[in-house]
């Protein structure tokens, strides 16, 4: 009786589960278009007076799992993701690419995705590019770690830029990826969160929703969990429901409400985009957190599936990274300031899993020959890339006495910040989750909007095509063209 | 490094281990306390992996404490609050 007591029913327009990259944008779009939306985001909001720059701390407070969930496989592959009003854009470190137009043609020949062409999506990336004032970072605020890049790719004629990110005032802090001290990364916990809320959206975090309710083939809305003060149970009754709780969590949840599995394809095709990081001990002092982490990119063999992103962070997270042990950590550390860092992603071909195993998610993912072999080449390039540049001493993730030609799948030391697929899109309902407007096949009324809808591998940072797809569902639903815009957006204060 | 884990730094990482789900948890608790002794950590310099995480998990918070940091040219605390007064001027959220 007690429990009847505490549940608490809502009647909306749109219930959409996750305040992430792809939910937090559909849910403004439509409250400003003018439906009734309710957001239900399982982790908390964070307030930024709390952030510390301490890794350490931050990683345990603004990641799931403490940033150590983990898939099996050879190698073991790290897969931060973030939690809480922002979802992974709180912790990410803000690169924006736009969707490389030899993947959405693959998306048309192999997926049956042809709505999904450059000019459709333009006006979806732009006024996601408006919303959260997308720039490129200057070599200024890039600081000396990029500039080590540079120098190297320079040296050896490899094609090279300055990123574009979601920043607004950055002064360089470092530490991206464990809270932005100044807000200026523009995460959609303070772009897109704000602007639904002042478009009357209820906003409710810490509720963990258990079941998408269908009835007829058709969505009625989700029930919840609320954790934290007082607990108990909501129902939210909405016609339209939208998935976004992120590419590990989604497969779960419309597991356990008994959707999505028509196609067998739910939970299945996981790409990550496998990285790893390399240091450099140059003569210079480098002082890489000094600036932003993630500013500089070399992208000469990114038509191999490789591209090198700039990383960096304070002395406790390189001492976690650092591929050495002993006195060698040791010796390395103490020259902290004249280490310089780079990292190594992977357009993956290997494809991995996820399933549900008492209730947390078990994720599957081996590494294939192909990918082995792009890490391989990598490294070496990597290294090529450093000495170039003047390196001193080049610490690879490798073992001691492996070298990049010798290095198997168990030897690779892997990270990854991307996952895709696991409720792709396909235009046929045999083959995709969901649809090419990203409706689930087989039902009326749900739909999946973060990155399980991504259907391959992209080869580049994701979150821009999370959000583009993510308005274009959101003036869909709104029967809608999205404006053409190429102008800043304001955020609500 | 020196091997003795200041409180700061301890503390942290006590947090970040119980942040791990199971069984992580209880591993990466096991290759602390291996790591903090002398006769654990020759046990561990026999496995290059494991030894490297526990090395890594035990620097980690040893780097998390200003004391280590702040000679490195790393200063979280003046980070933090720069971003607080920043955000207080500008209003930013």
């Amino acid at each position: 009786m007690s429990r009847r007591r505490e549940s608490r029913v809502i009647e909306a327009d749109v219930c959409v589960v996750g305040a992430g990259a792809g939910g937090a944008v559909a849910a403004a779009e439509l409250a400003e278009g003018g439906m009734d939306v309710v957001v239900l985001e399982q982790g908390p909001h964070h307030d930024a007076d709390r952030f510390s720059a301490r890794p350490l701390d931050m990683l345990a407070r603004l990641y799931r799992d403490g940033g150590q969930t983990t898939t099996l496989g050879t190698p073991p592959i790290l897969l931060p993701l973030g939690r809480g009003l922002g979802g992974t854009t709180l912790v990410n470190s803000g690169t924006c690419f736009r969707t490389p137009a030899a993947v959405l043609e693959r998306w048309q020949r192999e997926f049956g995705l042809e709505a999904l062409t450059e000019d459709a999506l333009d006006p979806c990336f732009a006024r996601v590019e408006g919303a959260l004032s997308i720039a490129e970072v200057t070599p200024e605020l890039a600081g000396r770690n990029a500039a080590v890049a540079r120098r190297g790719a320079e040296a050896l004629g490899w094609s090279y830029g300055y990123l574009r990110r979601n920043a607004r005032g950055c002064v360089g802090s470092g530490v991206c990826a464990f809270g932005c001290p100044t807000s200026a990364k523009q995460h959609v916990g303070i772009t897109y969160v704000p602007r639904a809320e002042a478009a009357e959206a209820q906003v409710i975090a810490g509720a963990d929703v258990r079941h998408v309710l269908v009835e007829r083939g058709a969505a009625r809305g989700v029930e919840a969990r609320l954790v934290g003060a007082g607990g108990g149970r909501l129902q939210v009754r909405a016609p339209r429901v939208i998935v976004a709780c992120g590419t590990i969590h989604t497969p779960l949840l419309l597991a356990r409400s008994g959707l999505g599995r028509a196609s067998g394809q739910l939970g299945r095709n996981l790409a990550l985009h496998p990285a790893t990081g390399a240091f450099a001990l140059m003569d210079e002092v480098v002082d890489m957190a000094r600036g932003v982490p993630q500013s500089f990119y070399v992208d000469e063999f990114a038509s191999e599936g490789i591209m090198f992103e700039g990383v960096a962070g304070p002395p406790s997270y390189v001492a976690m990274s650092l591929p050495l042990s002993g006195k060698r950590h040791a010796a390395a550390m103490a020259s902290y300031r004249n280490l310089a860092m780079f990292g190594l992603m992977v357009s993956d071909r290997s494809r991995g899993s996820v399933r549900a195993l008492a209730g947390r998610p078990v994720i599957r993912y081996e590494l294939v020959e192909e990918d082995v072999a792009r890490f391989r080449t990598g490294l070496r390039r990597m290294e090529e890339l450093f000495r170039a540049a003047g390196a001193r001493e080049v610490y690879l993730g490798l073992p001691g006495g492996v070298t990049p030609e010798r290095a198997r799948a168990r030897d690779l030391k892997l990270m990854a910040f991307h996952p895709l697929g696991t409720a792709r899109a396909d235009a046929r309902p045999g083959h995709g989750v969901v649809d090419g407007d990203l409706r689930l096949h087989g039902v009326q009324g749900v739909h999946v909007a973060d990155g399980s809808v991504v259907p391959s591998s992209l080869g580049v940072n994701p979150q821009l095509t999370i959000m583009a797809l993510a308005t274009r569902l959101a003036f869909g639903l709104l029967g809608r063209e999205v404006p053409h815009t190429h102008e800043e957006i304001p955020c609500p204060s | 490094m020196s091997r003795a884990t200041p409180d700061l730094g301890r503390e942290g990482l006590d947090r970040f281990v119980d942040a791990a789900p199971q069984p992580a948890r209880s591993s990466l608790r096991l290759l602390v306390a291996l790591e903090r002794r002398p006769r654990g950590r020759r046990l561990l310099g026999r496995a290059h992996t494991i030894d490297q995480l526990a090395n890594g998990l035990l620097a980690m918070g040893h780097y998390e404490d200003p004391a280590n940091a702040l000679p490195l040219g790393w200063d979280a605390d003046a980070v933090a609050a720069r971003g607080r007064a920043l955000r207080r001027e500008e209003g930013r959220p």
